[in-house]
This record gives C-alpha cells, sequence and structure tokens, in this order.
C-alpha cells in the first residue's frame, strides 16, 4: 500500500499559519521537538504549506546513516533519539521538508549564555545573531551550527502519536489541508481509469 | 458623514452565502481576518468573483479574479476611476441614486478627470483591468466591499473611506443580502469599545458631547454635569503633553510606546508627564515607563460582552480567576472613582453596568438582555426592544440614518504631490488627499506597514506564546527580488532601514510580496519596531496617522551591527526590567 501524506490546495490555502502554530503545539505536548513541521510558502503561482510527502522510496531514507529514518506504517518516520543531526537527509530532500532543528540543553538555558533578555524568541536554528561568535557562517546554512545546540532532523510524522489524525488538517479554517491516504489514490487512479477508458472508447468510431 | 454610521453594514457569513462580487481593498484579510477569508472562499467557490486591490501580493490578491496592484497610496485614484468607468458606461443604479442619495453631480464632476488612461499612467493599473473590474462589481447582483487599515491608515483615510461608499452608493449596493461596505476591525471588541463611547467625541451610541440633547440625556442618567468639547485623539496626546496641556495619563488595552508612529516623540511626551498610569494584563513597553502600574484581568478571567465587527453583541463569560491581585478593568475604575468621592459608581456585576446602557441608549441595545444574549449566538445593534430580532443588515431601502435621511455622496480628489487649488475650488467641501512623504533620492524606497498573521499588534501576549514564536521568530522586511538583486541582497542578510525619524535593523525576506521600490515590515517587534519610523502625519478629520506610506533607505549592515542595533534597542525599551519582575514574581513576590 503506498504511504500516507498530508498535500494542501492552494486554491484553498489562505495563508494563515493556522497549521503551523498548531503542529508547534501538537509536537511540544508529546515532548518532541517544538517546531513546524509545515512551512507556508508564499509564491506568485500560489500559497501553500510544504510539508513531507512521505516519499515511497525515500531520499532521507537512504542517506541517513544511522537508520534513523525508517518507512513504517504507510510514513516515512524520523526518530528523533537515535538521529545525530548529520543534516544529510534535509541535504536529499526534493521538498524542504526536513529541517535539522534543535534545544538547547537546559544547563545552557539556565546559565543564560544564549537568552541575554526575557523575550528575546530562541532564534530559529541557524540564527547565529545571538550565537556567543556572532559571526555568520560562512557554511552552507543547513551545515550552520551553535554551540551547545544538539539539531535533529525535523519533519512531519503525521501525527502519528494521535489517533485523531494529523493536527493540521484539523485546524485549518478552510479545509485546504487533505490527509491522502494510500487507499484513496487507489480508488482514484481506479477512477480515473474508468473515466479514461469511458472517454476513450466512446470517441471511437 | 456619508451613510450615517460607522460600523459593518452587513454580516460576515452573508459573503459565503449571497455575494456575487467580493471586492476587497486595503485588507490582508487571509492573515489578519482567516475567518471572514474563509467566507470569501467559500463565496468563490459558489462561484462568486473576487476583485482585490493591493500593492501587496497577499493571498487573497492570488486569488483574486481580478488583481489591481496599485502602488502603495493610491486607493482614490483607483476608486474614482472604477467611479468613472461606472458612470460613463452608465452600469451606475441612476433609480436608486435619485431617491436616497445627494451630491452625484458633484462626485460625477470629481472622478470626471480619472479616465483609464490616466489612472493607468499614475498607478501603471491596466486600463483593461480597471475597466473589467468596473464591469464586474457594478454588474452584479450583490456586492460587498471589504476594506481595513490599508484604506484608512493615510492622511487622506476618511477621503478614501468616503470614496469606498460612494462605489457602494452609485451602485445601490447597500441594504440588501450579499452587499454593504465592511470595514473589518482588528480586534475582539474594537466594535465594542467604539460603541461604548470609547472615543473622544462621542457617547455610548454614538451620540455626539457637541449636541446639547444628547449631553442632557447622560447628565440626567448619569446625575452630574458632562462637558461639551470633545477630548483629545491619541496622536494629539503626545503634543500636548509638550505643550503643557496634560500633565497625567492613563493607559489601559493599549501599548502606545510601540503603536504610535514616530514613537520617539511618543516617548519624549511620556517622560514629561507629572504622572502616568498604565493598566495592563502585561509590563508592556509602555508600562514599564508608568509610576503606576495597575494590573488587569485577562479575556478569559472576565464577565461582560464583547461586539465583534459585524455590530454582534456577544456574551463572554469568566473561565479562570485572574492571578495575584489582578482584577476587571471595570472593577478598576469604579473602586478609583469612588476613592475620587465621586458617585453612581456602584455597580456590583456587569450586567448591571449593561442593563444601565440598554436604558440610556435603548434605540441601540434596548432589547439586547443578558437573558436574551445566553439564549442566541449574539444580536446585533440596533435592537430597541426585547421583541426585536436585531438588525444584520443596515439601510435596508436606502434608509440612510444621516440628519437627511439620504446617502452622502463627496467629491474625493487626490494626487500623490498634491491637487491644484482651482480644482479643489470647483466642488463643495471636498476631501484632498496627498501623500505626505514621497520617496526622494535619499530616501528611495515606499516604506509600509502591517501585521503578519502569527502575531498580535505590539506582541505583548502573541510573543508569550512559544507555538506562535516558533512561526514567526523575528522581525522581517519584505524586499522585492528585483530591489534585493540591485541592493546585493540576499534572503536573510541584515539591513538597516533609516528614515527621517529613526533606524532599525531587519532580516530580508526576498520575496514577490512587495512591489518593486516598496518593502513592508511590522510593529511586532520591539527590537526592530517600525513604529519608529513611521511618519506622525495625520488624517485632519479621523486624526489617524499615516502608517502605510514612509520613504525609507535601505543599507546592508553585518550580523554585528545589527547586533549592536538590537542591544540598542533592548535599553530603549527597557526590556530587563520586565525580565526582572517576571523573576521576582516567580519567587512567589506579589505585585
Amino acid at each position: 500500500m503506498a504511504n500516507r501524506f498530508v498535500i494542501a490546495d492552494p486554491n484553498k490555502c489562505i495563508g494563515c499559519y493556522t497549521c503551523m502554530a498548531t503542529c508547534v503545539m501538537q509536537h511540544q505536548q508529546v515532548g518532541l521537538q517544538a517546531y513546524p513541521r509545515l512551512q507556508v510558502t508564499h509564491t506568485l503561482a500560489g500559497t501553500m504549506p510544504i510539508q513531507c510527502r512521505h516519499c515511497e522510496d525515500a531520499s532521507c531514507v537512504a542517506v541517513c546513516p544511522v537508520k534513523a529514518i525508517t518507512v513504517k506504517n504507510q510514513s516515512v518516520q524520523v526518530n528523533e533519539t537515535v538521529c545525530i543531526g548529520c543534516k544529510m537527509c534535509a541535504l536529499a530532500c526534493p521538498f524542504g521538508a526536513i529541517t535539522p532543528y534543535g534545544t538547547l540543553p537546559p544547563s545552557l538555558r539556565e546559565v543564560g549564555t544564549f537568552e541575554q533578555y526575557a523575550y528575546v524568541p530562541e532564534p530559529r536554528w541557524p540564527a547565529p545573531l545571538y550565537g556567543q561568535s556572532g559571526q555568520t557562517t560562512e557554511l552552507h546554512p543547513l551545515l550552520a551550527w551553535r554551540i551547545g545546540q544538539k539539531a535533529v532532523a525535523v519533519k512531519c510524522d503525521l501525527c502519528q502519536f494521535d489517533e485523531a489524525g494529523p493536527a493540521c488538517v484539523r485546524s485549518c479554517p478552510t479545509k485546504a489541508l487533505r490527509l491522502v491516504e494510500g487507499e484513496d489514490i487507489e480508488r482514484l487512479s481506479k477512477l480515473k481509469r474508468s473515466g479514461a477508458a469511458i472517454e476513450t472508447a466512446s470517441n471511437v468510431e | 458623514m456619508t451613510l450615517g454610521g460607522g460600523a459593518m453594514t452587513n454580516t460576515i457569513p452573508e459573503i459565503s452565502q449571497y455575494s456575487d462580487v467580493v471586492f476587497i481593498i486595503g485588507s490582508n484579510t487571509g492573515e489578519c481576518h482567516p475567518l471572514i477569508a474563509k467566507h470569501v472562499i467559500q463565496a468563490q467557490s459558489r462561484g462568486a468573483k473576487l476583485i482585490v486591490a493591493d500593492p501587496r501580493m497577499t493571498d487573497m490578491a492570488n486569488k483574486a479574479d481580478i488583481w489591481l496592484r496599485l502602488p502603495v497610496g493610491h486607493n482614490i485614484t483607483l476608486l474614482n476611476g472604477l467611479m468613472h468607468v461606472i458612470i460613463k458606461e452608465k452600469l451606475y443604479k441612476a433609480e436608486f441614486i435619485q431617491e436616497h442619495a445627494d451630491g452625484f453631480d458633484d462626485l460625477t464632476r470629481a472622478v470626471e478627470d480619472y479616465t483609464p488612461a490616466y489612472v493607468e499612467d499614475l498607478t501603471g493599473i491596466s486600463q483593461q483591468d480597471l475597466i473589467a473590474a468596473a464591469r464586474l462589481y457594478a454588474g452584479a447582483g450583490a456586492a460587498v466591499i471589504l476594506y481595513c487599515m490599508g484604506v484608512t491608515q493615510f492622511t487622506y483615510g476618511t477621503g478614501t473611506v468616503a470614496s469606498v461608499s460612494n462605489l457602494a452608493v452609485i451602485t445601490g449596493n447597500l441594504g440588501r443580502p450579499g452587499t454593504g461596505v465592511c470595514p473589518l476591525r482588528g480586534q475582539n471588541n474594537v466594535q465594542g469599545a467604539c460603541d461604548m463611547g470609547g472615543l473622544p467625541n462621542v457617547f455610548p451610541g454614538y451620540l455626539s458631547v457637541t449636541d446639547e440633547k444628547h449631553r442632557a440625556r447622560f447628565e440626567k442618567a448619569w446625575n452630574t454635569q458632562l462637558p461639551p468639547k470633545p477630548g483629545l485623539r491619541i496622536p494629539e496626546v503626545a503634543d500636548a503633553v509638550h505643550q503643557g496641556k496634560v500633565k497625567a495619563l492613563y493607559v489601559f488595552g493599549e501599548n502606545p510606546v510601540m503603536s504610535d508612529p514616530d514613537n520617539n516623540h511618543f516617548i519624549h511626551a511620556l517622560q514629561e508627564l507629572e504622572l502616568l498610569v498604565v493598566q495592563d494584563i502585561f509590563l508592556t513597553e509602555t508600562a514599564r515607563l508608568a509610576h503606576v502600574v495597575l494590573p488587569a484581568a485577562g479575556w478569559a478571567e472576565k464577565e461582560g460582552s464583547f461586539s465583534n465587527t459585524e455590530r454582534r453583541v456577544q456574551r463572554v463569560r469568566k473561565a479562570i480567576e485572574p492571578p495575584g491581585n489582578a482584577k476587571t478593568d471595570w472593577w478598576i475604575f469604579c473602586a478609583l472613582a469612588q476613592k475620587m468621592g465621586a458617585k453612581g459608581f456602584e455597580y456590583q456585576n456587569t450586567q448591571e453596568i449593561w442593563d444601565e446602557l440598554r436604558q440610556v441608549v435603548p434605540e441601540k441595545w434596548g432589547g439586547m438582555t443578558y437573558a436574551r444574549l445566553d439564549q442566541v449566538r449574539g444580536l446585533n445593534w440596533p435592537c430597541p426592544n426585547e421583541e426585536h430580532a436585531g438588525t444584520p443588515i443596515l439601510y435596508v431601502g436606502g434608509k440612510f440614518t444621516t440628519p437627511t435621511g439620504k446617502a452622502n455622496l463627496k467629491a474625493v480628489l487626490f494626487h500623490p504631490t498634491g491637487v491644484a487649488e482651482d480644482k479643489i475650488k470647483e466642488f463643495k467641501n471636498p476631501i484632498v488627499g496627498k501623500i505626505a512623504e514621497l520617496p526622494d533620492r535619499e530616501y528611495a524606497f515606499t516604506l509600509t506597514t502591517g501585521r503578519r498573521g502569527y502575531h498580535y499588534h505590539t506582541g505583548t501576549m502573541t510573543r508569550k506564546s512559544l507555538p506562535l514564536n516558533q512561526v514567526g521568530p523575528e522581525q522581517m522586511v519584505e524586499v522585492n527580488p528585483q530591489d534585493a538583486a540591485v541592493l546585493e541582497i540576499e534572503d536573510g542578510d541584515y539591513v538597516k532601514l533609516t528614515t527621517r525619524r529613526g533606524n532599525i535593523a531587519v532580516k530580508v525576506w526576498v520575496t514577490d510580496r512587495v512591489p518593486e521600490k516598496t518593502v513592508f515590515t511590522t510593529f511586532h517587534f520591539w527590537e526592530a519596531n517600525v513604529n519608529e519610523l513611521t511618519v506622525k502625519d495625520t488624517d485632519p478629520l479621523s486624526v489617524i496617522p499615516e502608517y502605510k506610506v514612509a520613504a525609507v533607505k535601505i543599507e546592508k549592515i553585518s550580523l554585528a551591527e545589527a547586533k549592536a542595533l538590537y542591544l540598542e534597542k533592548a535599553q530603549k525599551y527597557r526590556v530587563e526590567l520586565e525580565q526582572e519582575v517576571v523573576a521576582e514574581m516567580q519567587k512567589g513576590w506579589r505585585v
């Protein structure tokens, strides 16, 4: 059976970012990285959130050196505790759907090495502005690093820990997001085949 | 002034149910009013057409059947252009104008010069698009106009609002389901605050303080003398402080240090005050400069009612107790008034206050008892008695609430550098607009400002939310790819934005969302607050500042320079003070 995935309809997406905020909350509550696993993307052609397509022959799975990314339950899943943060999956992903994101160890947070002021939001990875060195890195952004930060691959997991399914789909005010099941694809393909057959057959002289 | 009231004429669900054409101007509905945008999307899927006028590629602009990408500040040019086409092609509703409007001749003469060719010349909007939009809007069975701060926050905002109203009146798009002029209010209860007289010139129910009849009504109800002179409007306060006319300021539910234009001017004024009291749920940038801070209760911690953008009054009930010594706003005001020896502030609960309002202004709220509001999902004012079902649609049958009962069509003239005196003299009381600060050689870009979906106003609340901060962790300035190439800046670089008022360091977002020579950023972040840059020129009638246009200079800066500027701002807004208070409170210290 084909993998499941969440996809947005750009004709319905109004770019309100509700899905991203819901995603952060949902994952924070179960102790996973509090980072949005889908990114609302604005282009002249249209606006829609971009997230993991749960590829059948996923390049991220192929490049992972520690087998932290596996295909299970008709989806591609990262084990955040196994991931060593090598970022190869992010480089390999054709959709930009994997973001290396990490938290600072609690000790560094408490000392306040990184946050000089309250309510300076913890910068997005990689955000060297509040870093100790104060220097930009010459490296490719995906390879940039901050001292004391453990980054792991963060990507859409279809909220597999929640029986109600992906939280983004439920929170979208215009119902632009939907979960496509493997069965849906088969059923759709079958329907389209019928349509194609009918059209061709009825056009035969 | 034009129709008789200052509120949405129709309700939100009508958009998805009845509107054939939705015309959005100066509103980023998708990000700032997603639930209203939802109705627009539903209307589209029903077959309704969408026209969007916006310089920015908002998500609604992207979905529009016709997107009129006008330059910042040219709303009047566009609206006059649309009306020119409608009048020339005789697409207006002559009968409706005849019976229900005054001033059509003046309007016809005012829009005469705004030919499609002239509009194209000024704005770059193709004549074809302008004519198509005019035909689409005027030809609709029911067309609704949604507008927001992109219409009002100019020195000629009143003129633009009058133009919007002109357009709706001449096409007869008022008083029927799915039509109307709909100003979208940005806050859950800003409509309610205005309804209750939270404005310097009116009592509850928009009854003018200068009118003896209205004053007498409230003097009788409140058993006191009331001043006949309107008070100051927010942008006038700073100057009044500088002139020594205002010595004490009481701020609640507002963070003007962040939200006032040219805020350095405002901060200097605060420092001259003898007393600054701030009542808020958090220690805002304004509260940190206060002599006295009164802790207020949040929305989930109080009883009462909110009135939303469609004039719908809805009950709000307390879910949790306020923390510590925090009290609801009404309780604090009453306690303060009693301490000052004032009588008539002995309310026990919000219902007593509400019932007093119902008695004093029955024509709007008389029929809205708490018992009724508890049963239904809100009622739209006016609702004069308990049998009345509320009024979802205003001006049914073309009955306007102006003194004459007819809509006033106003002549509105605009040119970015000003309209010739001779032209202005041709009209009786026209509204005339020009842009206060145009780009020049040194400040070569146009700066426009607004909000993003994930943060709310000055970030007082939303920046304390982890999910929202993860979606929008930092300030960004939108720069067009063409301009970025010329300036040799890349996505993620830092730039310094400088105007004649101040400067900020911001991260660059290279995107097609803004047109060339125009940049956009927000006022959510103290470390890069765009209101250090905005101009404080205001509309002479509404005194709304021109937040939407300023001339700005862009320079690429290094990370170290950006960091230095951020640290400077941290000192300016005394960020460490909030940190200290939070730390103290966590130790169990109470305010």
